[in-house]
């Protein structure tokens, strides 16, 4: 593979170096969260997250862990950067994105440190693209101080069941109100729009219910234009767990199978409305 | 009103709202002793739509507690933006939904949809409606000289050969053959057109009628929807019309469920003008030798081709028998006036007839009951009507044997 080809002395510039041999498994993920432009990536030993906010509301974070990568080279504790994450989709996507078997675009991902490009080497049936994308100063990503103590309901749900529900909301609904309870309707995402109201109940015993810890009868209250987003994760996860707090903040963590079966997660954090109770 | 539907049947119900929405805005829900009626009607008035689902198409049907005023259930007008998208992935209601319950709310002035889907989940939907008399159209099909009954996918066939955006096709029927072929107004620019017609020979429908030769003229986006609900159910397709002018009905039935859509057709390309004289077909009532043709399109913002066409129509005559008359018409809705005879004594009125300004007069008759005094003109009189509000539901069933309601 031409990637592979370059010398082991340009590498040690590099303070980061990620390989793929299959890019989509990168890119499926960060479509998942390309509800922005920017996104903060932190890269640890343990791998690579990459954070996109909106309105200090809404924080989503995709998590790869280094095991997923061919190579996955990392010379600090962490390294953060921004990018424009439509540029770097655009990037990924290069040789047009064709789901043809056995052909795909191999990665190779190299960051020098502050101030320098993000680089991409790209390889598919022999052609090699190389591009830059400029970075910028990492944010400081918003800390919810979402914590499993403070955690009052959990529920994990099948995705399959939500993925309808979520695809059906209706959007003249300014929130989406979600209603967790150890009693009656237990689960229950709820609209409020022009032509009505709808109550979407997913009961405790249900065998899409994978867990349900319901302490005590929280409705809360999230503005829809936020989660509408969540969508694209919920589409490619098998699994969801829908936590809240004792602030009513909510965590959304979905659990996605990449191509190759292995697994990375997406979550959101979501603050409620403010007019809420 | 309470009414519960198992699986298939909800699928079909969908079905339903889904050919339906490609008549009009709203859905009128009218529960009914004998079922319930799914109606709705384009904005020109010129196509309306009815699925009625007998009792016993439902798993339970109840029409709920009488009012203390008398045997009146709610009648309601929702919106189809608000219920086509409850029902518009069929597949997936196939594959998830076990039951549907639909009720009427009257305190809350809700109805509600409720959704019994697999794994224990249930989506409900409150959906807020506007009381609305009843939209209902009377049709006399028995009187229509052609008929056709076309087995289930032979239309369906037929106008798939037509692209998705023919807006209209005209039907022509002689003693030998029926074919179809695309309608373009005159002035479009002939050589971009493409004319597709094709023949069927009578042999290939189920049966027939040749009354009349007749060339008709119907928008084909408002039935489609019909066919293919025709097509989904394998339920043979009866068509009854007459001359041009006057309108086309398309029904289909079975044992739980009938549903109709009537089209106004075209008037005869050689006519022009606003007044027309238009054969009428009743065969008791007195020719109107002069009659107006009241242009649909003043009254309403979007009118389409249909301007200036109108539904030729005959009034069932009420309880108290007056005269058939047939006038020349548009499609209205119109409450059923207490006196009967405001309508129905046509003679004096026609003779006069002159084109009226439209909008004022079709706009203050919908909707309301006609008074008996006429306006300054009386056209009120002459204004037929293909869609009124029927008050007695009981005395039309009694005495209207020969002319079904849709």
């Amino acid at each position: 593979m031409p990637l592979s080809t370059q010398s082991q002395a340009d590498d040690e510039q590099y303070v980061l170096v990620a390989s793929l041999d299959n890019a989509r498994c990168l890119s499926n993920i960060l479509k998942a969260i390309t509800f922005k432009d920017h996104a903060i990536f932190s890269a640890t030993p343990n791998g690579l997250k990459v954070t996109v906010e909106d309105s200090k509301c809404l924080q989503a974070n995709a998590f790869i862990q280094a095991e997923i990568f061919q190579e996955f080279t990392i010379r600090e504790d962490l390294v953060g950067f921004q990018v424009n994450l439509t540029v770097l989709l655009d990037c990924l996507n290069i040789f047009g994105g064709s789901t043809v078997p056995g052909v795909s675009t191999a990665l190779r991902m190299c960051y020098r440190g502050y101030g320098y490009p993000l680089t991409l080497f790209l390889e598919e049936g022999g052609v090699v693209t190389v591009c830059k994308i400029n970075t910028q100063e990492p944010e400081e990503p918003i800390d919810f101080e979402f914590c499993s103590t403070n955690v009052t309901n959990k529920v994990i749900l099948l995705s399959e069941s939500l993925k309808e529900a979520f695809s059906e909301l209706d959007m003249t609904s300014e929130v989406l109100q979600i209603t967790m309870s150890p009693s009656q309707p237990y689960f229950r995402l709820s609209t409020f729009g022009n032509s009505g109201n709808a109550h979407y109940d997913y009961p405790k015993d249900s065998d899409m219910m994978e867990l349900f810890r319901c302490t005590k009868t929280q409705t809360n209250r999230y503005k829809m234009s936020l989660l509408k987003p969540s969508t694209k994760a919920l589409a490619l996860s098998c699994k969801v767990s829908v936590r809240t707090d004792s602030r009513g903040f909510l965590s959304l963590q979905y659990l996605v199978r990449n191509d190759d079966g292995q697994i990375c997660f997406v979550e959101f954090y979501c603050c409620p409305d403010e007019e809420v109770e | 009103m309470d009414c519960l539907l198992e699986g298939n049947c909800v699928k079909a119900f969908g079905k339903a709202v889904h050919a339906l929405s490609r008549i009009g805005d709203e859905l009128w829900l009218d529960p009914m002793v004998r079922g319930l009626a799914l109606r709705s009607v384009n904005s020109a008035h010129s196509a309306y739509a009815c699925f009625l689902f007998s009792p016993l198409f439902f798993q339970h049907y109840s029409l709920g507690p009488v009012s203390e005023q008398g045997s009146e259930t709610i009648k309601c007008k929702l919106l189809m933006k608000s219920v086509l998208p409850l029902f518009r992935c069929l597949t997936s209601i196939e594959r998830n939904v076990e039951r549907c319950q639909i009720s009427i709310s009257t305190p809350s002035d809700r109805v509600i949809i409720q959704f019994f889907c697999r794994h224990g989940i249930t989506k409900t939907h409150n959906l807020s409606f506007q009381e609305s008399e009843a939209l209902q159209a009377v049709f006399a099909s028995h009187l229509c000289p052609n008929v056709l009954k076309a087995p289930a996918r032979l239309l369906g066939d037929m106008v798939m050969h037509f692209p998705v955006s023919q807006e209209e096709i005209t039907l022509s029927m002689t003693p030998l053959s029926v074919s179809l072929r695309n309608y373009y107004e005159g002035g479009n620019d002939h050589m971009k057109t493409m004319y597709t017609e094709m023949s069927l020979h009578l042999d290939e429908f189920d049966y027939f009628q040749v009354g009349v030769d007749s060339d008709i003229t119907f928008c084909l986006k408002e039935l489609r929807g019909l066919l293919s609900f025709a097509e989904t159910h394998c339920l043979p397709v009866s068509v009854h019309f007459g001359a041009a002018g006057r309108p086309v009905c398309f029904s289909v039935e079975d044992m739980v469920l009938e549903a109709t859509v009537v089209l106004a057709t075209l008037i005869d390309s050689e006519s022009t003008g606003p007044s027309q004289q238009t054969e009428t077909l009743a065969p008791t009532t007195p020719r109107c030798a002069e009659a107006a043709v009241l242009p649909v399109g003043s009254c309403e913002a979007n009118s389409r081709k249909h301007q200036g066409v109108p539904a030729v129509m005959e009034l069932i005559p009420s309880s108290q028998g007056s005269p058939i008359i047939s006038p020349p018409a548009l499609m209205l809705l119109v409450p059923q006036t207490d006196n009967p005879n405001g309508l129905g004594e046509p003679d004096e009125a026609c003779a006069s007839a002159t084109t009226t300004p439209a909008s004022s007069t079709i706009c203050s008759l919908l909707f309301r009951a006609l008074s008996s005094e006429q306006d300054s003109d009386g056209c009120a009189a002459r204004l037929p009507v293909l869609a009124y509000y029927s008050d007695g539901e009981e005395n039309m069933e009694e005495d209207y044997t020969r002319s079904p309601s849709l």
